[in-house]
């Protein structure tokens, strides 16, 4: 059956070819555009997940929900030394986060003050890489601001100026300080940018009343594919009820899900092609079917089964979609790894975009063995399902009436 | 003579019965296919743009020149209610509202959160966008320091009607002011930034607090019936910063103009591999009957009458799946139009995008005039080759061909 599926692919050129054109075409383009919309959403999520956002956070219950400062965690080395001895996770620091005013001379903005541990936090976030003017936090530094950029804008001040604050402490009293503005920074995420500033946590500390406390930890692992395992892992290593153990998939839940969202109406869009290709290479399929009943129906009659006619036409479509496949694969999963190493830079649009919070201007591909896999396995399948119907159709005649079919 | 041909056509478009209703069915399911996702992308930013239209800034806002940079409220526009005024008794315009905003921090017993309180007259507001639709609960009533809060804001704060919460800020004198408010009523535009941080309260109470001069506003935000009254309002408003939606939207301006692209290229792909399909029944069809059309030719027939019939069996082939497609496709948009298409299961993804939970579609009369063009189109020209051939072959050859 092989064989003369071989021999009917060469006699019938023009089918074969157009059904190859049509295969080859369909698979390029899937995994091309699916690893396109993977590597997009995957960067996103990367880029969101280096500037603040931790790929794990713990809280203490009831932070998150109700708020407040009897939901800080006041013992922060405890839970330090519990996360030192679970392995995958890379870095961890604490934070204390706390919302007040800075006011300059004329001008005040809302702002979310954190004190980090610069050191912890360079290696954690791409925090100290964001900095685009004066220095970043460290050891030693006392009053020291480093701040969004558009947040120096919006209270009208530049490197050095004095800034003062005015926020509540740990205990509830009333904490006021006047900061000197060490280093701006620029991460693109304008919310970000426009509403945070850093301090160094031991003096921060002094202020807060924050010894030992944290708003929350946050946590860098190794590879973000096994955080839900080192999720669980240290959940179960902290006292359950205690504290909530959270990944980014918890923690940027609406980010997460508006890239099921562009998912979804991607595959949408991408099934409109598969439809017409499906048609067309059925339309074909049938045209090549029915215009060879004659043949059929004498191979029927010198002694071949219904069975052996089924397979020989699913050679024949399997043979095509190979190659087309084959030929396709190697070429379209190519440009994946090519565009996965050198993302596509969209340079002209990026400042509109960075306005809306999107930190990335590059389009990267994504590249996974897997992920293509499973595209070749659907034009497989859509393949044989648009020669059902025209096996179906030759069905309908007994040998002697297609023999005698012209 | 026509008339003869035009039922031949007929006949032979259809004597293959199963092969021409596979053709059918391609384009109608392709056409039905392509309109509802072109119908429910138009539809879904449409309904962005009239939110954000309707919640923020109209077809045009026009602010102090230094206020969008400096967003400060020493920058208002000082005699908006005068202009306001002014604007109302030109022609286009429908509806004028005067906001006054200032940022700063809310804050709850246990929870802060950065926000953007908004001085509205809300009478002004619900003839300029039905402002009492946005109304997730609670009611529209800023009486006695009655505060309106955004949905992604309340969340944020935990906030539920009858809630207390401070906001403070710097007034214009640059003094830290803060007032005391009660939550009336949650809102929800889906304009993401106004959800995130706005608080709506009575305009009077806000130049109390901001100590800014009663007729001041930091926005004058127009409904236009006619957007071309925007270069006048430009040319006329000169010491004002005249921005039209696009101008202070640009995202969306992106997102229309790469929706176009889109919708294009999906346009043409589909109507090639169309093209391509009809093609190859009209060329088999044909070469099967190319002894039918030696014979016509001996007979006395004309090779241009021979291409009528042929074009018009592509024709017929190609205006049945038009119709059908047309149907569907008006039967999914409509259906997409009143129902919509419930994501509430991706809601947070939605909002965060700035689209509701539930996806309307429109209905455009160019989707289906531009099919129409575009089907007709690859039919007439799926002929071509086939013609060609036939053209090239003697009577004589054609006549002894057997298939």
């Amino acid at each position: 059956m092989f064989s003369l599926a071989v021999k009917n692919i060469f006699f019938y050129k023009s089918r074969s070819i157009t059904t190859f054109v049509l295969i080859f075409i369909s698979s390029f383009f899937f995994i091309v555009y699916v690893a396109m919309m993977d590597g997009g959403h995957s960067a996103i999520l990367k880029n969101a997940l280096k500037v603040y956002t931790g790929a794990i956070e713990i809280y203490k219950r009831g932070y998150r929900e109700k708020g407040g400062n009897e939901y800080l965690i006041r013992d922060v080395s405890s839970v330090e030394k519990v996360l030192k001895n679970i392995k995958g996770i890379k870095s961890f620091s604490s934070r204390y986060e706390t919302y007040g005013l800075l006011a300059s001379k004329n001008y005040s903005s809302a702002a979310m003050i954190v004190g980090i541990n610069p050191q912890k936090e360079a290696y954690n976030s791409t925090l100290k890489d964001a900095l685009i003017e004066g220095s970043y936090l460290n050891k030693q530094a006392k009053n020291c601001l480093y701040m969004g950029n558009t947040l120096a804008k919006r209270v009208h001040i530049k490197l050095h100026d004095s800034v003062s604050f005015i926020g509540s402490a740990s205990d509830g009293s009333f904490a006021a300080d006047i900061f000197r503005v060490c280093g701006l920074f620029k991460t693109g995420a304008y919310t970000f940018d426009s509403s945070a500033a850093f301090v160094n946590r031991p003096y921060f500390d002094t202020l807060m009343l924050s010894q030992n406390m944290a708003s929350y930890i946050t946590v860098n692992v190794d590879d973000l594919s096994q955080v839900d395992t080192i999720t669980k892992a240290i959940a179960a290593k902290l006292e359950g009820k205690k504290y909530e153990v959270l990944s980014w998939k918890v923690l940027m839940h609406s980010m997460v899900e508006a890239m099921k969202v562009d998912s979804i109406f991607g595959y949408i869009s991408i099934s409109l092609f598969f439809v017409v290709i499906f048609f067309v290479i059925m339309i074909f399929s049938f045209i090549n079917i029915t215009s060879r009943l004659h043949e059929f129906g004498l191979l029927r009659c010198i002694g071949l089964s219904h069975s052996n006619i089924i397979a020989l036409l699913f050679w024949e479509i399997f043979i095509i979609a190979t190659v087309a496949i084959f030929m396709a694969t190697p070429f379209a999963a190519s440009v994946a790894y090519y565009y996965s190493i050198h993302p596509i830079l969209f340079e002209g649009i990026s400042k509109t975009y960075k306005e809306y919070g999107i930190v990335s201007d590059s389009l990267n591909f994504s590249f996974d063995i897997f992920t293509i896999s499973w595209n070749v396995g659907v034009i497989y399948l859509l393949s044989f399902l648009s020669i059902i119907y025209p096996l179906n159709y030759i069905n309908k005649f007994t040998p002697l009436e297609a023999s005698r079919h012209v | 003579m026509y008339r003869l041909i035009f039922k031949l056509s007929f006949k032979n478009a259809f004597l293959r019965l199963s092969r021409t209703l596979l053709v059918i069915v391609m384009i109608a399911v392709s056409m039905s296919m392509m309109l509802s996702i072109e119908g429910l992308y138009d539809g879904m930013t449409k309904a962005m743009v009239n939110r954000d239209k309707r919640s923020d800034c109209g077809e045009v806002s026009m602010y102090n020149k230094a206020y969008r940079s400096s967003r400060a409220v020493r920058d208002t526009i000082s005699n908006a209610d005068i202009i306001a005024k002014e604007l109302l008794k030109k022609r286009g315009v429908s509806s004028v509202v005067l906001r006054l905003k200032a940022d700063g921090l809310s804050s709850t017993a246990r929870k802060s959160a950065f926000s953007t309180i908004i001085g509205i007259d809300p009478q002004a507001e619900e003839k300029f966008g039905k402002f009492s639709d946005f109304l997730e609960s609670g009611r529209v009533d800023l009486s006695k320091n009655g505060v309106l809060v955004g949905s992604e804001l309340a969340k944020k704060l935990k906030l539920k009607l009858g809630s207390k919460l401070i906001f403070s800020s710097q007034d214009i004198h640059g003094e830290i002011t803060a007032a005391a408010l009660r939550v009336r009523g949650i809102i929800e535009t889906n304009n993401v930034v106004l959800d995130k941080s706005a608080l709506y309260i009575d305009a009077k109470k806000l130049y109390g607090l901001l100590g800014v001069a009663k007729g001041s506003a930091t926005q004058i935000a127009l409904r236009l019936d006619n957007e071309s009254l925007i270069k006048t309002l430009k040319k006329e408003f000169k010491n004002l910063d005249v921005k039209s939606f696009l101008e202070l939207y640009p995202m969306i301006k992106q997102m229309q103009e790469m929706m176009k692209v889109f919708n294009s290229i999906t346009f043409f792909i589909v109507m090639l591999v169309v093209f391509i399909g009809i093609m190859g029944v009209m060329y088999v069809s044909i070469l099967e009957r190319i002894r039918e059309f030696g014979i016509m030719r001996s007979i006395g027939m004309s090779y241009s009458l021979i291409r009528t019939q042929i074009v018009t069996e592509a024709l017929f082939v190609g205006l049945s799946g038009y119709i059908i497609g047309a149907l569907i496709g008006y039967g999914m948009l409509y259906y997409l139009q009143v129902y919509g298409l419930d994501l509430s299961a991706f809601a947070a993804g939605l909002e965060s995008f700035g689209y509701s939970s539930i996806l309307h579609a429109t209905i455009k009369v160019s989707y289906f005039s531009a099919t129409f063009f575009a089907i007709i189109t690859a039919s007439l020209l799926s002929v071509v080759l086939p013609l060609r051939k036939l053209k090239n072959m003697s009577i004589v050859d054609v006549t002894k061909v057997v298939i």
